[in-house]
């Protein structure tokens, strides 16, 4: 079994001190970041996807997929920034103002970068304002907004609202999710697009970029 | 007070339905309160409650729906807005198991704001018509394991550290069942486990940190011939299994939009169970107008006609925006459904 090929399997299994030193291993061999990016880490973390979106796994498993891989991607990503690899796009996630609930938006963020994708992760409870702050000055290819509650929901119009009032939401594309959604919903307060789980989050992301 | 199987096989054999949405905040708005002053004084909860059974008069009418009332009173920090239910924020630190002992130490059920919830049941018992039946809500053991370590941390122990987050979730059922008995000594005829972050849980997991320990609680309630209802939300179909060997009396399920099909749970649990369910609690009923919440009800209840051992209600609790139009809407036509049973 090659190393990439060894770094998937353990990517699945959610070891994450085998994770880095297979990274390691794979450097120490000489392979490009990139290759390691693209035939070791995204093809676990699709893995993970599919296998929780059939129901093979919960989210404990995928959280620890998810660590195991972003343990590998922290010692990855100086190599990749030095050899120019750009990631697939630029991501800004958060939950939306009173929603303190952060694990499905973490989830969404781990799989976004387990897909290749640069992730700034806002945190929680973040204002239609400061989301705007953060898109002006990031410049992202996608917003990601979460609620999990049925209080909140509103807030995520709010935001979408406060983007088409001040100009901004020509420049990004909006994805939507939390536990209270629905794709109508989505569809109804003008969102790019409806995720309902975090394996799916990186094919819609993908897909709104083109990719 | 009867059983919530009898009732609803007895109802069903006068051709009639239970009807019971799950009513909280909305009656807030009718009482001119805020969730924060409800959340914290019996006697404004109480008026609160009251509102709502006297405008609507639901089979079964609930104490606010509250996750933060058993870790609110183990000491974690929780926030009240105004008009939101408490939320306990998340642990700026580490959980270590250490932090067990020091848990141990606090004298849970003296917390005021807990026993406030204990006395909204008394004076629900004392003043409620007879046969509106008073329920009340506790924490499920995973989730309030979950609000005391962080749910994500508690979904990596589950995998990685069973062993820890068993011992912290026997910790919680040891205060939920503590606070479980003040509510049944408070005269409460339903005790509904809201276990929300279990649906993140394989079924294993699941049976291991949650419906293992809710059968202690349902025992609890089962000493008081009182009735336990499990209550987990979003898509929660492949724990079905797990939640009916906790023995509990009723499944309080989530609406279709998060992929839970009442018919097919109808079909597969025993006959004894009640399904509680599922109309979707951030849909029609908040933004659509009272005309299409009747036709969703009516295609609810049809599609459960042939089910005895049914109760019309929502998928989780109405938020405060619910309009009043549409709850009457939904009340309305459930009293008013007939139900074809072949008597």
């Amino acid at each position: 079994m090659s190393v990439l090929e060894e770094m998937q399997e353990n990517v699945v299994a959610g070891n994450e001190s085998k994770v880095v030193e297979l990274t390691q291993k794979a450097l120490d061999e000489g392979l490009a970041p990139e290759k390691i990016l693209n035939d070791g880490f995204i093809p676990g973390m699709e893995i993970v996807g599919r296998k929780f979106q059939e129901n093979e796994i919960y989210v404990p498993e995928m959280l620890m997929s998810a660590r195991a891989m972003k343990a590998g991607m922290k010692l990855l990503e100086p190599f990749l920034t030095e050899a120019g690899i750009e990631p697939i796009g630029k991501i800004v996630i958060g939950t939306v103002k009173g929603d303190l609930h952060d694990i499905g938006k973490n989830l969404v963020a781990m799989m976004l970068e387990g897909g290749g994708f640069e992730v700034i992760d806002a945190g929680v409870d973040v204002s239609a304002q400061k989301f705007m702050d953060l898109v002006k000055e990031k410049k992202p290819d996608i917003l990601c907004l979460s609620a999990l509650l049925t209080t909140t929901m509103g807030e995520i119009k709010n935001v979408i609202d406060a983007f088409k009032e001040n100009g901004l939401r020509n420049d990004i594309k909006i994805m939507v999710g939390g536990a209270p959604l629905t794709v109508d919903y989505s569809k109804e307060i003008g969102a790019d697009g409806y995720s309902p789980d975090a394996a799916s989050a990186v094919d819609l992301a993908k897909k709104l970029l083109g990719k | 007070m009867g059983k919530l199987i009898d009732l609803a096989n007895s109802f069903y054999s006068e051709n009639k339905r239970l009807v019971a949405p799950l009513l909280g905040f909305s009656g807030v708005k009718l009482a001119g309160s805020s969730i924060k002053l409800a959340q914290q004084n019996h006697e404004e909860h109480f008026k609160v409650v009251s509102s709502l059974v006297d405008k609507f008069r639901p089979d079964i009418q609930f104490v606010l729906m509250d996750l933060s009332v058993e870790a609110n009173a183990l000491g974690l920090n929780t926030i009240f807005p105004p008009h939101e239910s408490a939320t306990v924020l998340k642990k700026d630190r580490e959980f270590s198991m250490d932090d067990l002992d020091l848990l141990r130490k606090i004298e849970f059920d003296s917390d005021s704001r807990l026993l406030s919830y204990v006395k909204t049941v008394e004076l629900m018992k004392r003043n409620f018509p007879s046969e509106v039946k008073v329920g009340a809500y506790v924490s499920g053991p995973y989730t309030l394991a979950g609000l005391i370590i962080g749910a994500e941390e508690a979904g990596l122990m589950a995998a990685r550290e069973p062993e820890k987050l068993e011992k912290i979730c026997a910790f919680t059922t040891e205060c939920i069942m503590k606070y479980a008995r003040l509510l049944l000594s408070a005269g409460a005829d339903t005790v509904c486990v809201l276990e929300p972050s279990g649906v993140m849980l394989g079924p294993s997991h699941f049976n291991k940190f949650s419906a293992v320990n809710v059968k202690e609680i349902v025992e609890i309630c089962h000493s008081e011939n009182v009735d336990c209802v499990y209550h987990v939300c979003g898509n929660s179909m492949h724990l079905i299994e797990e939640m009916v060997q906790s023995g509990v009396d009723a499944l309080s399920l989530d609406s279709k939009d998060n992929n839970v099909n009442l018919l097919e749970v109808a079909n597969n649990v025993p006959k004894k169970i009640v399904i509680i369910g599922n109309m979707s609690p951030t849909k029609t009923i908040v933004y659509g107008n009272p005309e299409e919440v009747k036709t969703e009800v009516r295609d609810l209840l049809e599609l459960m006609n042939k089910f005895p051992n049914y109760m019309l209600s929502t998928g989780c609790d109405l938020p405060l925006e619910t309009p009043l139009d549409n709850i009457s809407a939904f009340m309305e036509t459930g009293r008013n459904y007939v139900v074809f049973s072949g008597n």
